[in-house]
């Protein structure tokens, strides 16, 4: 059977087999411990606590808890990942066993959420390295070893580049001639109203 | 197969016959502590000054019946080859019995830990991939032209590193083909005839 949230593939195992946990727990107290993984897929962190209390009720094992949790990052993510609306959602989450008040929560709790989870998802996605920032300076060059008379300018430029994973910023820096940056600008520019077209 | 020792490891377990049994059990104890854990010095001393001998000797016996235990366990030496081994150190009934016991007791997680030593290669950890299409470059504008960039995290003996690959699309398409083959590999008849006879 494929699904849309699962990429159009199968749903995996463990999922199938989890739902049945998920359908232990009250539809309300779902609801409330998917805006707790919402929270967490957001990168604001997860107030563990909070869910063992939620959870207290329908008499959850360590484990089960954990497999809650698990389950519904991957339902959120994933679907926020293939962009499937909260009514497909909710009906592939019934298709798979989850009673309809505990699909329609989880649906509503998605829903709400969905564009500032595609927009984290986005920003975590894979990058090498990324520009920081950009210093400059422009200097006058009025003397050298080989001529007595230069007076040419010359730019140097800092590039602050950070690592992919938001490790270190390392400066990385060049001197550039006049001609040589008017060359650079010129090109720069032209790559500037490519990406204008585009956006 | 017979264990063969050397004269330095016979005088260093000749300590042993020394000592009342009670204490070569404290000994094995010990030296299978020190294998899952690594060694105490502390220990040789307060043993050293309760025996009222050089710590030294201690030492040397506890090294002895360590060493004794690892090669018995790696060649995993039957129970006969095993007695016949130690019967050339002229040790007592007793003694010969109480070592074999020790042998036998602690053989399979002596080999579990000796399995770790084996050197590992680097393993998969994750993997994080992104899809571009170059658009145009300085040479050439109107390009359509896609890659895959792939980020494959690697773990080996807990250092984390990462490889940074590109690929085009049909070199990814020839890279899932082969992998396919090769995990196609296990259901032949030769793979699964081998799994059969391992198991």
């Amino acid at each position: 059977m494929r699904f849309r949230f699962c990429g159009d593939l199968d749903c995996p195992d463990w999922v199938l087999a989890e739902i049945s946990t998920l359908a232990k727990i009250s539809s309300v107290k779902l609801k409330l411990i998917c805006a707790q993984v919402l929270k967490d897929l957001q990168g604001e962190g997860i107030d563990y606590e909070k869910i063992l209390k939620l959870t207290s009720d329908a008499r959850f094992e360590s484990g089960d808890v954990k497999a809650t949790i698990a389950v519904l990052s991957f339902i959120l993510s994933s679907a926020a990942k293939h962009s499937v609306d909260g009514d497909s959602l909710s009906s592939e989450l019934q298709q798979l066993g989850l009673p309809k008040e505990h699909a329609t929560g989880l649906c509503r709790s998605y829903e709400e959420k969905q564009i500032p989870l595609q927009d984290c998802l986005r920003a975590c996605s894979l990058r090498l390295n990324r520009l920081d920032s950009v210093s400059w300076r422009v200097d006058q060059t009025l003397s050298s070893s080989e001529l007595q008379q230069v007076n040419e300018p010359l730019v140097h430029l800092k590039f602050n580049v950070r690592d992919g994973d938001g490790g270190v910023t390392e400066p990385f820096a060049i001197t550039v001639s006049a001609e040589k940056f008017r060359v650079l600008l010129e090109e720069l520019r032209q790559a500037q109203a490519m990406m204008k077209t585009l956006n | 197969m017979l264990l063969v020792l050397s004269e330095e490891h016979k005088e260093h377990l000749g300590f042993l016959p020394r000592v009342d049994s009670a204490v070569v059990g404290e000994f094995g104890r010990i030296a299978v502590e020190f294998l899952r854990k690594g060694t105490n010095p502390k220990i040789y001393e307060a043993a050293a000054r309760k025996l009222n001998v050089n710590s030294e000797i201690i030492q040397h016996g506890v090294e002895g019946l360590t060493y004794l235990l690892t090669e018995s366990s790696k060649l995993m030496i039957s129970e006969i080859d095993f007695q016949d081994s130690v019967l050339v150190l002229g040790f007592s009934e007793e003694l010969n019995k109480l070592l074999l016991q020790l042998y036998l007791d602690n053989r399979k997680e002596i080999r579990s830990i000796l399995s770790e030593l084996a050197p590992q290669l680097p393993s998969y950890h994750g993997l994080e991939w992104r899809l571009d299409v170059q658009l145009a470059s300085r040479s050439l504008r109107q390009q359509i032209k896609p890659a895959v960039t792939v980020k494959l995290h690697l773990d080996q003996n807990g250092d984390q590193t990462t490889k940074i690959l590109q690929t085009d699309p049909a070199t990814l398409l020839h890279l899932i083909q082969q992998l396919e083959q090769a995990l196609g590999e296990m259901k032949t008849n030769h793979c699964r005839r081998i799994v059969r006879n391992i198991k």
